[in-house]
């Protein structure tokens, strides 16, 4: 069975001044549908480097991306806005919404980008924010939301579209445990019940533990991957 | 409104201490732009009515020959069949009336001294209902206006010549000069008014008489120029194109095309304007554009979230372009309405300006509010922020995601 998403010995090499620094040194990687992984490792081993290649927000130095069997293609990163609309969903550290935008809004903005019509909007945007248990909050801007809330939201943002694969950057890294302990349980329900396949980076042995697989990174390669 | 309008119009009322600033530069360029452009349109309608109702008029009709090559005599080539062609045209749409000129020169004397003089032979009470504000008796009457001295030869001087001659009311002075068949004439004339024409150099030559003194001194029947007089100065395109039409061996001359010193002020108002346009475009584009400039940067992460999640650069683009313009747009609206008000306010108070250039008399500040000059203004500063979000913005759309999400 093709993996949804596959990476072949993929390299990132950043440039510093003069000096070249590898942040991944021949990544491969498969995640099936349906997985519910994490990505640790210490700080600078390369996660968010390996999820911003896998998210195509940023371009290997060498190697493949394969995404549902199709190779892709880095040309300028001009085309891949559409990929990442329809096939991919974020979830940041930080929450990144729109300060300007309602949580209603924030999850909307997506299904404007895709151009659904109001209709559409208005069921999708809806149904998301009751799976979260926002729509009581859907008025809200995000400052006057929590940190796990807006979290929620921006989990709302990322599965609205429907998406293959959802990247989460250290998502538990600026709430509380306990809220953190709500958002994982959120998320899996979300694996388990729609078969929403998630890929998060972390280094919170919380997260790890209610991960099905780690995939381990020391210094931008794979050092072992287990299954819970 | 379309969704990423609304999106457009919040980020501008995000941080809005900086939108007012960027909003007071537009309000107060348009507002400068407007009654600046409207004082000039003030100027330009006011001095073409001067130089229309000064001398002028609407049209003149010339001999088509006299404007082609010089006269080897006087009136040689002048315009035969006066009463009858004036009888023509006092029947056209748009014409008050008409009148007819003889342009002489010659030598004035009074007995002791003699002068070159620039006269000029005239229809009396028709040239005073064409210069009804303008003609400046400053001494005396006005040719023709005591109907009991009729049968005398008046003459009325313009200042510096009658300064020049000593003349006073009531003197008699000797016009000579060359009559239409080669011979030289003279003849005696009253001294009845003295009167300003506003510029320096024509009043130490000028002169007036009655046409028929004109023509008799001239010993013809024809006349230089016949002047059309219309009721609306917009009509004088139309109405000279049908006098052409109507008679082949005449001329028909507008008076934007005779009115030297009024296109010569066009022209110089013109570019002070231009010049201004570009100063305030300029200022405000770099006003804006600094502006712009800053709210993009503080938006750094948001904008490699909006790209990661989706949004298109030409969308991210856009999206930018619709802030420019809603700031454009709405600091224009309040520039219009603020020049709008002041616009009344300054007519109100009415304040005299300085005497232009080669006049003797200032004139009161007003300022016309012409549609086309709110619209253009509008258009222009509405355009003015965009294009001062052009370049940020395009900087923006071309941030790589993961150094904009990386940014703090």
């Amino acid at each position: 069975m093709t993996p949804l998403v596959r990476t072949q010995t993929i390299t990132k090499t950043y440039s510093l001044g003069k000096t070249e620094v590898p942040a991944l040194r021949g990544i491969s990687l498969d995640i099936e549908q349906g997985e519910f992984t994490s990505i640790s490792g210490p700080s600078g081993s390369g996660k968010t480097t390996l999820l911003n290649l896998l998210g195509l927000i940023d371009s290997p130095s060498s190697g493949t991306v394969i995404l549902e069997g199709s190779q892709v293609k880095y040309n300028g990163l001009t085309k891949l806005h559409s990929i990442r609309l329809e096939k991919l969903g974020f979830i940041f550290q930080t929450f990144n919404l729109i300060p300007v935008l309602t949580a209603y809004e924030n999850v909307e903005y997506p299904l404007l980008l895709a151009k659904k019509s109001s209709s559409e909007r208005k069921t999708m945007v809806e149904n998301v924010l009751r799976e979260v248990k926002l729509w009581e909050f859907r008025k809200h801007k995000p400052n006057e939301l929590s940190g796990g809330q807006r979290q929620r939201v921006a989990i709302a943002r990322a599965l609205v579209n429907r998406p293959r694969l959802i990247l989460a950057d250290e998502p538990t890294a600026n709430i509380d445990s306990a809220t953190a302990l709500e958002i994982l349980d959120l998320m899996h329900t979300l694996n388990e019940e729609e078969r929403v396949t998630f890929l998060f980076s972390t280094h919170d042995p919380l997260v790890m533990q209610h991960a099905r697989r780690v995939v381990k990174l020391h210094d931008g390669v794979i050092i072992n991957g287990r299954q819970n | 409104m379309s969704n990423f309008m609304k999106l457009a119009f919040k980020n501008v009322f995000r941080n809005r201490r900086r939108t007012a600033i960027t909003g007071l530069v537009l309000v107060f360029g348009a507002a400068a732009l407007i009654l600046a452009g409207g004082f000039i349109a003030f100027t330009f309608r006011g001095l073409s009515e001067s130089t229309i109702h000064g001398q002028l008029g609407h049209i003149q009709l010339f001999n088509r020959e006299f404007l082609q090559r010089q006269e080897d005599r006087p009136l040689e080539l002048g315009i035969d069949s006066v009463d009858a062609m004036k009888r023509k045209i006092i029947t056209m749409n748009h014409v008050r009336f008409s009148m007819a000129r003889v342009e002489f020169m010659g030598l004035i004397s009074n007995g002791d001294k003699s002068e070159a003089f620039l006269g000029r032979g005239v229809e009396p009470d028709k040239e005073l209902k064409l210069a009804d504000f303008a003609l400046d008796v400053d001494t005396g009457k006005f040719l023709g206006e005591n109907p009991d001295n009729a049968k005398e030869n008046e003459v009325i001087l313009a200042s510096g010549l009658a300064k020049t001659m000593k003349a006073k009311l009531g003197d008699y002075l000797t016009l000579m000069t060359t009559t239409s068949k080669g011979a030289l004439n003279a003849m005696d004339v009253k001294v009845v008014g003295v009167y300003s024409t506003g510029i320096p150099e024509y009043d130490e030559r000028a002169l007036m008489v009655d046409i028929h003194t004109a023509q008799q001194i001239l010993n013809t029947k024809k006349v230089t120029k016949l002047v059309i007089v219309l009721d609306q100065t917009d009509q004088t395109e139309r109405v000279a194109a049908s006098l052409e039409a109507m008679f082949p061996n005449i001329k028909a001359k507008r008076w934007f095309d005779l009115a030297t010193f009024y296109n010569a002020v066009v022209r110089l108002y013109n570019a002070i304007f231009g010049f201004l346009g570009v100063i305030i475009f300029v200022i405000v584009v770099l006003s804006s554009s600094n502006t712009m400039m800053m709210s993009i940067f503080e938006r750094t992460k948001e904008i490699g979230t909006q790209l990661a999640v989706g949004t298109s650069r030409t969308r991210l683009l856009l999206n930018f372009l619709y802030e420019g313009l809603i700031i454009g747009v709405l600091g224009a609206l309040l520039g219009l309405l603020i020049a709008y008000g002041l616009a009344l306010v300054i007519n109100k108070v009415r304040i005299m300006m300085p005497a232009p250039p080669g006049r003797t008399s200032g004139y009161p500040l007003l300022v016309d509010t012409v549609p086309v000059i709110f619209a253009g203004v509008f258009f222009l500063m509405s355009m003015t922020t965009v294009v001062s979000t052009l370049i940020p913005a395009f900087k923006a759309s071309r941030l790589k995601i993961v150094d904009a999400l990386g940014h703090i």
